[in-house]
Parts: C-alpha cells; sequence; structure tokens
C-alpha cells in the first residue's frame, strides 16, 4: 500500500494544450515577429501574482499564514505542557510561550477587524459583483473560525497546565508535611529556577499595528502579580525550608498566577470573536442542498408570476371595458348632443 | 490494506481542490490559497456524497457553482473547474475565460479529455486572447459516483433498456460499452490496480465490456508513464483483485423482488438516492436526511431485518436515556454524598465532563431521532403495502420454484401498490420452470384489474418463452450442480440431501451472483464455472489466459453489474466478506442503482419497444 501512496491517479495534460496553442497560433499568425513567448508568462510567477493580488487578498494570506504559525507554537506549548515531571517542569519557557501566542492572538484579532473594515470599504467603494463579496466575507468567516479554534485550543492547553500544577503542589505539600524525609528531600536539590519568568518581548508583529495598546498592557500587570506571589508561603511548614526552596514556590505560584490570569484574558477575547463570528449553520450542509432551495424558489417565483399574469390579463379586461364604455358616451355625445 | 474506494476518491478530489499541490501530512495545502469550485451537475453528483461544506472551506474554497449558473466576476482568485469533458461545458470554459471572470482557471475533467476537445479548447481561449488565463489542464478519472466504502455507481442511465432494445443498431451497443468502460476503467485508475478480469462467456454485454476493459488496461499499460504502479510488481501479483463482470440478466430477480433488509428496504421504498433521503416529516414538510458511514447506526444496523432495526432503535434510545439520567444525576445539587465539598476541583472537572460529553450526547440524539423518522415512514409503508407479505412469497417461490395458486391470486388482489402486483407477477414468472398458461393468464387478468401497466409482465413472459429461461435457467444451473456435487459426496438418497441443501441455499438467502463471485474467488476448479473468461491484462500474450498464478484465492475482488444494480446484492456481497476467509474485500459497482420499480418501468419500456411483433431482435439481443 505505501508503494501504492505515490501514484498519481490523474494525468497533466497541461503540455499538450499550450503545445496545441502553439500549432495553432502559428498556423494563425505565421508572421513570427508577434509571437511573443510566453512560456513565463503564463505560469503564475509567485512574485508576480503576489503583486497582482488585491490588498485584501494579500492581508488575509498574511493572517492566515500567522495563524498557522501560531498553533505551530501552539502544539509545542501544548507539549511542554502535557509534562508532568516534578523535576523538570519548564516554567520558564512556558510563561514565554504563553506571552508570545498571547500577543500573537490579540494581535491576529485586531488584524481581523481590520480585515473586516478593509473588506466593507471595497465593498462601499466600488461596484464589485455580488460573488466578489460572497467570496470576501467567506474568507473572512473561516479566518475568524481558525482563530477561534486556535483561541480555544489554547485555551484548553493552558487548562492543562493549571491543573498539572495543581498536582503537583498537592504532592509536594505532601511530601513537605513529613519533617523526617525533609533532609532527604529532593526537591532541595532542584536546580535553581529563575525567580521572574522574564518576560521576553517579542519583536512587534507586523500585523498587529493596531494592537500594541491592547498588548502592552499586559506586560505590567504580570510584573505586579510577581509581587503578590509571596502570600503562598504563609504556611508555617514550610518555615525550615531552604531559601532555594522558597524561591522555587515563588515561581510556581508566579506561573499559577500567569495561567490563571491569562485564561481570564483569553475569555475576554473569546466573548469577543464570539459576537464576531456568525454561526454558520451551513457546515452539514451538502452541496446539492442549495439546488433544491433554488428549484423551490424557481418554482415560487414561477407561481408569482402566474399570478401576476392573472391580474395584469384582469387589468386588461377592465381597461378594455372603460375604454369601451368611454367611446360609447363619445358616440352619445357626438350624436345627441353635438 | 484492503482498498477503499470512497476514501481513494476523497483523496483525489481534495487533491484536486488543493490545485493538484502535494499534501501536507495534516491534510491541507502548503499554501494557503483561496478559490472557487466550479462544477457541472455529473460532476455535483460525485462531488455530493463525498464532501461537505465544511470539507470545502477547509480546504480554501469559498465559493461553489455550478457551470452553467450565471456567474459573477471575482477577481484575483483562481477557479477550480471539475467538469465532464462535454462539447457545451468546454463552450463555457472559453466564454469565462473571455470574459475574465477569475484570475486563472485549473481545469480538470472528469474523464480523459478527447484530442479535438481539447483543440477546440485551445482554440476557442486563443481566439478570445485568453490562453493565459488557462493555468493547468488535468485528467482526472473520476467518472463514478461513490455511495459507500465499498459500492460505486457510473450513473449511467437507462443502461439496461439500451442493452436490450430489439431497435438498437450495433453502433449504439458500442457506445454505451464504450461509456462502461471508460467508466469502469476511472475506477481502477483511481484505485491504482490492474484486476483479473472473469465474466461469464456466451457474447453477452458482460462479456464485450470486459474484452474491451482488457483491450484498454493492455494499450494503457504499455504506453510509458502509466497510471499503475509498476514499481510494486512484485507485491501487486500477489494482491491483484478479481474483477467478476455480470450483465442484469444473469439473475434478473434480485433486480425486481422485495427485500425486508433496512438498507434495501430505504432504497427501495423510501427513495434513497446518492445517500440523501427525503421523508415526509409529521407536520407535511419534507425532512432531509443523509445516511452514510459517518452514520454509526446506519453503518452498524443496515443490513438487518427491518424489525431488527426497530429494535435496536429502541434500545439505543433506551441507552440514550440512561445517559442522560447518569450525567444529571453527576452534575445535580443533590449528590454531595459523592465528593466532599471541599474537593471543589473535583466538582468543577465532573461539570466539565458533563459540559463536554453533551454534544456526543445530542449528536446520538440526532441520530436516533433520524432512524425513528424514517423507520416510521417506511412502517406505515410496509402496512399500507403488506411488503412484508410480499417479501415472503417470493422467497417461497424462488426457494420451491412455484407458488400455491391460491397464494398467488392473493397476493395480487390483496394490498399493495400496481407495481408491488407487478413486480410480485414477475416474480412468478421467473421462479416458475415451467410456465402454466391458464394459471399466467389468471395472473395478467387480476394484474389488469388492479390497473397496472402489464408492458414488463409481457415482455419477461416473452424472454422466458423464447430462451429456456434466463435468471431461473442460472437457478436451476446451479440447483442441479449441488445435485451432482451431492451425488458425489454422499451416493445416498439424493434427493433427502438435494432437499438438505435446497433449504441450507434458502436460509441464508445465497444470490446467484454472491455464489459466483464465492467460487471465482475461491480459484478451485469448478466446473460450474470453468467455462467463464479469464482475462489478464498484464499477462503477456493476449490470448494466454491460464495463468496459473492468476487462479489462486484472491483476497479483493470487484463485482460490476452492467444494466443496474441494487442494495441487495451489495449487502449479500458485503456478508460474503464476513462470512468467507479467503474474501477480505469486495467492491460492488453497477451501472446504477435502481430499486425494483425503476427496473421494472425499464422492463415495460422494452415491452412496449418490442410492441408484440420484435420477437426474434428480441431474442438475439438478450441472448445471455
Amino acid at each position: 500500500m505505501q508503494a501504492r501512496h505515490g501514484h498519481s491517479s490523474y494525468r497533466d495534460r497541461t503540455d499538450e494544450f499550450f503545445g496545441i496553442v502553439e500549432t495553432l497560433r502559428r498556423s494563425i499568425a505565421p508572421a513570427p515577429a508577434n509571437n511573443v513567448p510566453y512560456g513565463g508568462g503564463r505560469r503564475e510567477d509567485p512574485r508576480s501574482a503576489a503583486v497582482m493580488q488585491s490588498e485584501f487578498n494579500r492581508r488575509a494570506s498574511v493572517i492566515g499564514l500567522a495563524i498557522h504559525q501560531t498553533s505551530q507554537k501552539l502544539s509545542k506549548l501544548a507539549q511542554l505542557a502535557k509534562r508532568s515531571s516534578v523535576f523538570d517542569d519548564p516554567t520558564r519557557e512556558i510563561g514565554e510561550l504563553t506571552a508570545v501566542i498571547k500577543q500573537e492572538i490579540s494581535g491576529l484579532n485586531t488584524a481581523l477587524i481590520d480585515l473586516q473594515a478593509v473588506r466593507n470599504s471595497h465593498n462601499d467603494e466600488r461596484n464589485i459583483s455580488r460573488d466578489t463579496t460572497t467570496h470576501s466575507a467567506t474568507v473572512v468567516d473561516d479566518l475568524k473560525n481558525r482563530l477561534m479554534d486556535t483561541t480555544k485550543e489554547f485555551k484548553d492547553v493552558l487548562t492543562l497546565r493549571t491543573e498539572n500544577m495543581k498536582i503537583h503542589e498537592n504532592r509536594r505539600q505532601r511530601f513537605t508535611n513529613n519533617p523526617s524525609k525533609e533532609s532527604t528531600n529532593p526537591f532541595v536539590r532542584q536546580r535553581p529556577l529563575a525567580s521572574k519568568p522574564a518576560p521576553s518581548q517579542p519583536a512587534p508583529l507586523p500585523w498587529a499595528n493596531g494592537s500594541s495598546s491592547s498588548s502592552s498592557q499586559l506586560v505590567p500587570r504580570r510584573q505586579g502579580e510577581a509581587e503578590s506571589s509571596p502570600l503562598l508561603q504563609q504556611s508555617q511548614q514550610q518555615q525550615q525550608m531552604v531559601p532555594l526552596q522558597d524561591t522555587y514556590m515563588e515561581s510556581r505560584a508566579e506561573a499559577l498566577h500567569n495561567v490563571e490570569s491569562t485564561i481570564h484574558e483569553l475569555s475576554n477575547i473569546f466573548t469577543q470573536l464570539a459576537t464576531m463570528v456568525s454561526q454558520q449553520g451551513e457546515i452539514a450542509i451538502r452541496i446539492d442542498q442549495n439546488m433544491e432551495d433554488t428549484l423551490a424558489n424557481v418554482e415560487g417565483a414561477q407561481s408569482q408570476l402566474a399570478r401576476y399574469l392573472n391580474s395584469i390579463s384582469s387589468n386588461r379586461w377592465l381597461m378594455i371595458k372603460i375604454f369601451f364604455v368611454l367611446i360609447a358616451f363619445l358616440m352619445v355625445f357626438l350624436f345627441f348632443v353635438a | 490494506m484492503a482498498l477503499n474506494l470512497r476514501q481513494k476518491q476523497t483523496e483525489c478530489i481534495i487533491r484536486m481542490l488543493n490545485l493538484n499541490q502535494p499534501l501536507k501530512q495534516s491534510g491541507t495545502a502548503n499554501e494557503e490559497v483561496y478559490k472557487i469550485l466550479i462544477y457541472d451537475k455529473f460532476c455535483q453528483n460525485i462531488l455530493s456524497p463525498l464532501i461537505h461544506v465544511k470539507d470545502l472551506r477547509k480546504h480554501g474554497v469559498t465559493l461553489y457553482f455550478l457551470i452553467d449558473k450565471d456567474r459573477k466576476t471575482v477577481r484575483d482568485v483562481p477557479a477550480v473547474y471539475f467538469v465532464q469533458p462535454t462539447q457545451s461545458n468546454i463552450h463555457r470554459i472559453i466564454s469565462d475565460a473571455s470574459e475574465a471572470l477569475y484570475d486563472t482557471f485549473h481545469l480538470n475533467f472528469s474523464s480523459s479529455i478527447p484530442r479535438p476537445l481539447l483543440e477546440d479548447l485551445a482554440s476557442g481561449t486563443l481566439k478570445s486572447g485568453s490562453v493565459e488565463k488557462v493555468s493547468k489542464v488535468y485528467d482526472q478519472y473520476l467518472e463514478f459516483v461513490t455511495l459507500e466504502d465499498n459500492l460505486f455507481s457510473l450513473a449511467q442511465q437507462n443502461t439496461y433498456v439500451q442493452l436490450n432494445d430489439p431497435k438498437a443498431v450495433e453502433k449504439d451497443i458500442e457506445a454505451i460499452i464504450e461509456r462502461v468502460v471508460n467508466g469502469l476503467f476511472c475506477v481502477l485508475v483511481t484505485l491504482g490496480v490492474v484486476p483479473v478480469i472473469r465474466c461469464p462467456s456466451g457474447g453477452g454485454p458482460a462479456e464485450m465490456v470486459a474484452s474491451l476493459l482488457d483491450q484498454k488496461l493492455r494499450d494503457h499499460l504499455l504506453s510509458k508513464n502509466n497510471m499503475f504502479a509498476e514499481g510494486g510488481g512484485f507485491m501487486s501479483s500477489f494482491q491483484r483483485p478479481l474483477l467478476c463482470i455480470f450483465d442484469r440478466n444473469f439473475e434478473l430477480s434480485v433486480g425486481i423482488q422485495h427485500d425486508f433488509r433496512y438498507r434495501p428496504l430505504v432504497h427501495d421504498v423510501l427513495g434513497l438516492k446518492l445517500n440523501r433521503l427525503n421523508v415526509q416529516g409529521e407536520k407535511g414538510g419534507m425532512k432531509s436526511f443523509e445516511l452514510d458511514s459517518s452514520d454509526p447506526f446506519w453503518s452498524a444496523n443496515s443490513s438487518l431485518e427491518f424489525p431488527e432495526v426497530a429494535v435496536e432503535i429502541e434500545t439505543q434510545l433506551n441507552k440514550y436515556k440512561r445517559d442522560v439520567e447518569e450525567v444529571n444525576k453527576r452534575t445535580g445539587g443533590g449528590s454531595g454524598a459523592e465528593f466532599d465539598g471541599t474537593d471543589l476541583i473535583g466538582n468543577t472537572k465532573h461539570l466539565m465532563n458533563a459540559v463536554n460529553s453533551l454534544p456526543e450526547l445530542t449528536e446520538r440524539k440526532q441520530v436516533i431521532d433520524k432512524h425513528t423518522n424514517i423507520a416510521t415512514a417506511l412502517l406505515g409503508q410496509i402496512k399500507e403495502r403488506s411488503i412484508d407479505a410480499f417479501t415472503k412469497k417470493e422467497s417461497d417461490m424462488m426457494m420451491r420454484g412455484g407458488i400455491d395458486r391460491a397464494e398467488l391470486m392473493a397476493a395480487l388482489k390483496g394490498k399493495g401498490t400496481k407495481m408491488d402486483k407487478l413486480r410480485f407477477a414477475i416474480m412468478y414468472l421467473i421462479s416458475t420452470e415451467t410456465i402454466n398458461q391458464s394459471e399466467v393468464e389468471s395472473v395478467e387478468a387480476a394484474l389488469n384489474e388492479a390497473g397496472a401497466d402489464t408492458s414488463a409482465f409481457q415482455y419477461v413472459k416473452k424472454i422466458k418463452s423464447l430462451n429456456v429461461s434466463l435468471a431461473a435457467s442460472a437457478n436451476s444451473a446451479s440447483r442441479s450442480n449441488i445435485v451432482d456435487w451431492a451425488e458425489k459426496l454422499y451416493g445416498q438418497s439424493i434427493s433427502a440431501v438435494t432437499a438438505g441443501v435446497k433449504n441450507l441455499l434458502s436460509s441464508d438467502q445465497q444470490l446467484a451472483v454472491t455464489r459466483t463471485v464465492e467460487a471465482l474467488t475461491e480459484g478451485k476448479p469448478n466446473p460450474e464455472f470453468d467455462s467463464y473468461l479469464l482475462l489478464d491484462p498484464r499477462a503477456p500474450k493476449p490470448s494466454s489466459g491460464g495463468g496459473s498464478h492468476v487462479k489462486g484465492p484472491f483476497r479483493e475482488a470487484m463485482v460490476f453489474m452492467i444494466g443496474g444494480g441494487n442494495y441487495v446484492e451489495y449487502g449479500s456481497l458485503q456478508e460474503l466478506t464476513q462470512r468467507q476467509l479467503t474474501v477480505k474485500n469486495v467492491i460492488y459497482g453497477a451501472t446504477e442503482i435502481l430499486t425494483g420499480s425503476e427496473l421494472v418501468e425499464q422492463l415495460g419500456l422494452l415491452g412496449k419497444k418490442m410492441g408484440l411483433g420484435g420477437s426474434v431482435a428480441a431474442s438475439s439481443s438478450s441472448g445471455h
């Protein structure tokens, strides 16, 4: 089966087609002067095609690509978050990735809104065909749906992460409750974790021109959270702990807060998106369903036309009758009065 | 390992939608391109059972139109055309290109576009100066409709009438055969296999199709860049499928008889078409359902008898209710005993689980509702037409080779539509080995009384009296073979043994086609099927047919019925794969999928065409 997988069940006849075109062209216009070699022109050169594309298409493809990249990052994050080992907890990487993805998602969100604005302005300014409007509407909807899916996935990953961390916390608590084991506690030789996740500021995203305001306010908040975290280490059992573990605890608590705040923020984006995404009930529709609707519409139109014809013909009779009455009056007037 | 036609065709279509670019593993194209899909009526039929709007969207199709619809310009967007290579479609494409409706045109033809049409296309686009718009031209070899994983139809209507038409000219017949072969060739290309072909000999349409297909495959294999994988020759020589080609006349009765299993019933009574079903709703509106492999209930129970299906729906409903109760119990506030109040995480987890299980539950509910609706509609029809009685009596007739006169007349005078009675009468004709003149006359009278159109009946009667019999002969022949076999084995009281065998046969409803396919795939010497033609397109010499390796047991089989197949045969062949060890997979195909009444209508058409005089021509064309 694997060997057969590569086989192609179609045949490219493009060359044959252009061969025929070439011979025909020669037979029609034998003069070689106007026989312009068009070999380079017909195959869409990616660059020239990109130039030709309208602004809308370009933006749409950029956003599509960005969504794709984000989801790739997301899958990496999911892998990191799934690691349940207590000893090797990639808190920092997760923190960074979360920040980046969050920023990207909000950036994409604004970019989408911009795209919609572009679409609306295009619709207004030019006399564009109905099909074009539908096309661009579908593109925007599709992008929205994909962003929605990505956001949902992101939220799931973060929830998973929170749960994992809670489990770790519980396990830790159980061990640290027992002072006899304290001396041999493997946590003591934890690798020193960074006390702060040091949110790396990624380069401003090209599409996020309007989003800088929303993304910049995330960063200060995170630093504010870091200060509130020592609350957690109030429990008495931990008083004998080595300072190294304090920082560990701190970092964990901080990470927890981070995740929670991110989820909260995400839910905001969610509601925003939910209002934007038009409910697409067409998901399970088959392409021939439209046909039937059309048929029904045509039949409806036909009956309407028939009714109109009826009314018209009755009107016509009325007019003829009135005409006759008028003629009769005219006759009477002419013969008897005049 | 098994060949899955539906999956293969879907793959081909998805590749086409992605402009024939290589796919990534995730199943989407490397580059995100938004495009417009344009198809004609035939290709719409191909697409609609396979791919939903959701999937189209996933592959970047924003708009989809029929080709003859009035379409507007969409700038900067490529268009994918998927059409049959016909004159009118070519003209339409040329006019679209000259109006520059779309940015680029990716033309995909459902079967190989002939050279003259390609030249037309070239000259047309050249004249309007729009050659540059045409980006790619492809032959897709997809000219067949896949309904289920192992079921396809060529969607060629009225093939039976055309092939058996007494007035048909040689040229017409050849054209039809050509069309059928073309469709079959597309199927084989899509599957990427070169089968070993077997068919009944004797100059019928089956043999014509078989030899022409053999020829076509041979020609194709000779050319350098053929579409069948040459590299895996070693593997494919062992796992080549067996293609059995039959003619509807091989066993006419299956197409006509009533059946009481779910899928045939839904098809026959409610008119399942392209996996879609329209049922009269309770409030009078039409409801439309889709039945395919995505429906778990349908794929699990479609081969059961109708009463069992009803029971199954009931159990599913009860199970659903139980599950809903379970969810309610878990999340309901009253059950604090299960978890202590402090364990908030656990509580929310339960809630989350409940929420997550809701979509699955609603989906199940929808499936149950759908099948309840269908079953209710079916039951109404069955009661009104007493289809159960027809089914029972027909299978009795086929088993015993006759029927009690009183029972016969009772059925013809009882409930049921004209068509049911007509089908019953034809079944009576086919099943009886000798025609009792007075009985036939009384049957005819009864049919006339019921107001049925008897031309189909007349046609079958004529054929039957001309040839010794068509379908019954197949039956009786096999029966006599079993007698021989029994004699050899036991050498004792033959009648007792045969009676037993007969009962055995009838109890699991073996059809002649299924029996034949079973015997052919086993590859053991069998006197009944040795006369069958064997064509191997990969064999070096055209005349050689006795290669030992191609006779061996086959794991894969394809069965093709010329002149209309049905779900009864399909079901029977699928059962074969479960019952038998050698054959793992059977793909069933036909020129079109016909209900009993549609086939009888075609018979009636033939009867009318033949009138009374054209008996000689009829016997020659339906010769078998």
